[in-house]
């Protein structure tokens, strides 16, 4: 007579313990000659140090994109991809796009009807019509 | 620590991806994108990237395996110290490790002993180091919070901890990527392994020795990954099998490849073993297991898996000097009904123990024993105890002992 074990893997709580931000890699491309590349070339030449600097935890990838206009594209922890065209936006509205991506999650947009998600159980827990008195018995 | 890039993004004429599927043109732009100290300024020109990339590193030896010819330097691709790739300093500065912390370390722990012989170029010597220190402090926490677990919970609990699939899961979590195969020209951001070829079982024997065997012609190979009885298949092993793992086995041989998941399992503890060797001795790994791996969710209560109850809990009172269990029939419903449901507590004398709800009578009373066995064995002191490791820096701090239970209940 002995107890035995039921194999289980831990699962991941981003945040309860670390927080691992969940984008990876940001790139930015653009055009030498196009003018809608003309905020994305001032936002590399002029904030792309700087924003590099303050998210040490992002790889940055600068590579041209000739003849087509310019994107930032956002990798994930969860090798999904996110793209933004950033065509003709002023140096300050690219720098929104890239923190936009920058904190994304990475998982697919999808409407969230509860307030909180979680791998615990309800601390309430679950309603039984055994163990309700009463007319407690039809609320539920 | 600080990242720079720069923006020299003309007369780029290389491809932009490698084979690798790192992009190169990253690796010219950012080569300076890394330093160490806090350093501000910015330029570090173009010249001297090609400068650095010409140092030798100690780099991994030719192997036929490899998809493309490595033996002669290929100009376009760089060969990066771990310094100059953004990939490692990202990762650096994802798990939010100090400047403390080398990015030559961080590089070596992504080198597996399959990609590099040599044991002062890769990461096995880390890697036991982190395992043994994984287990110290997941098997303390779990001890601690759980004084009565049984041995076999903790086992499997502590495998749910810190085994390789829960590892291989982390290190996925941090954003590692794997190389397509081990070279000289892989970015040193990626995990460096060799890969098992598909449909070589690959199993790990009960002194962990891990070991493979060449599929054999027109014979269908058991999956023995996903298996978690590996040690009955090898029970079950055909004998010529069995002799060419015992030679291999006898002659040493480490394994020339394994799976993704263990490469990825063994980087996190040679990860945990830079902590403590860089960041700051056992405080700063006790933190970083603590944040990354116990912070983890794991359902201690779905573990248990009992063979006979209802016996086990009459053991138990009887250990206990508790009056022995009888289980009553509290509620039911729907006796002569398709779906009768019955509610059974067990009670040793006034108290009750558990409680189950079942289809049957035996089923519910199974279940009254189950709930009551549980609720003894995952008893947690509610002013947690102090863990053991408190005292690991100064030895006179106040520290509350932990009461461990006997253990199992056996008959």
């Amino acid at each position: 007579m002995v107890v035995k074990g039921i194999q289980a893997v831990s699962k991941a709580q981003n945040g309860v313990g670390a927080f691992i931000l969940q984008c990876k890699r940001l790139e930015f491309n653009f055009c030498e000659a196009g003018g809608s590349s003309r905020g994305m070339k001032a936002f590399l030449k002029h904030r792309l140090a700087d924003f590099a600097r303050q998210n040490p935890q992002v790889e940055m990838v600068v590579a041209p994109r000739p003849h087509k206009h310019p994107i930032i594209r956002g990798v994930y922890i969860n090798n999904r991809e996110k793209v933004v065209c950033v065509r003709n936006l002023a140096v300050l509205q690219v720098l929104q796009k890239a923190e936009l991506l920058r904190d994304a999650s990475g998982v697919k947009i999808k409407k969230i009807n509860k307030p909180v998600q979680s791998l615990n159980d309800s601390v309430r827990g679950i309603w039984s019509p055994y163990h309700a008195t009463g007319t407690d018995v039809y609320k539920v | 620590m600080k990242r720079v890039s720069r923006s020299t993004w003309d007369s780029l004429v290389v491809p932009r991806r490698c084979v690798c599927g790192n992009p190169i043109t990253l690796n010219n732009l950012l080569s300076s994108s890394f330093s160490t100290s806090s350093r501000s300024s910015l330029p570090i020109s173009s010249r001297s990237t090609s400068s650095i990339a010409t140092v030798v590193r100690p780099s991994l030896k030719p192997r036929a395996s490899r998809p493309f010819h490595t033996s002669t330097s290929l100009s376009v691709v760089p060969k990066l110290l771990p310094t100059q790739s953004a990939k490692l300093a990202a990762l650096h500065g994802r798990l939010k490790l100090p400047n403390k912390f080398p990015l030559m370390t961080l590089g070596r722990a992504l080198i597996d002993p399959t990609a590099e012989s040599q044991n002062h170029l890769n990461n096995d010597s880390l890697a036991h180091l982190g395992n043994v220190l994984l287990g110290y402090y997941t098997s303390e926490y779990l001890i601690v919070r759980y004084p009565r677990l049984p041995y076999e919970i903790v086992k499997t609990a502590m495998n749910g901890y810190i085994g390789p699939r829960a590892l291989a899961a982390v290190g996925t979590e941090w954003g590692v990527e794997a190389a397509f195969a081990p070279g000289e020209t892989v970015d040193p951001g990626l995990l460096q392994f060799n890969r098992l070829a598909p449909g070589t079982p690959y199993m790990t024997s009960k002194n962990s020795v891990a070991f493979n065997i060449p599929r054999m012609r027109k014979r269908m190979v058991p999956n023995f990954e996903h298996n978690p009885t590996a040690e009955q298949q090898l029970a079950d092993e055909p004998p010529e099998v069995r002799a060419a793992r015992e030679l291999q086995q006898k002659s040493g041989i480490v394994a020339e490849a394994v799976p993704l998941e263990a490469a990825m399992a063994n980087f996190v503890r040679a990860t945990v073993g830079g902590v403590y060797l860089h960041s700051g001795g056992l405080s700063a790994t006790k933190e970083f297991v603590h944040s990354h791996i116990l912070s983890r969710k794991l359902q201690i209560d779905k573990l248990f898996q009992f063979e006979q109850p209802t016996r086990e809990l009459s053991r138990l009172c009887v250990r206990e000097g508790f009056q022995q269990p009888i289980a009553r029939l509290e509620k039911e419903t729907g006796r002569y009904s398709r779906h009768a449901v019955y509610i059974v507590g067990v009670y040793s004398g006034e108290e009750k123990l558990g409680e189950g709800q079942g289809g049957s009578l035996p089923e519910a009373k199974l279940k009254a024993a189950i709930s009551a066995l549980k609720g003894w064995y995952l008893y947690s002191p509610v002013p947690s105890s102090d863990l053991p490791s408190k005292t690991d820096g100064d030895p006179t701090i106040p520290f509350i002992p932990a009461i461990i239970d006997v253990g199992d209940v056996v008959s």
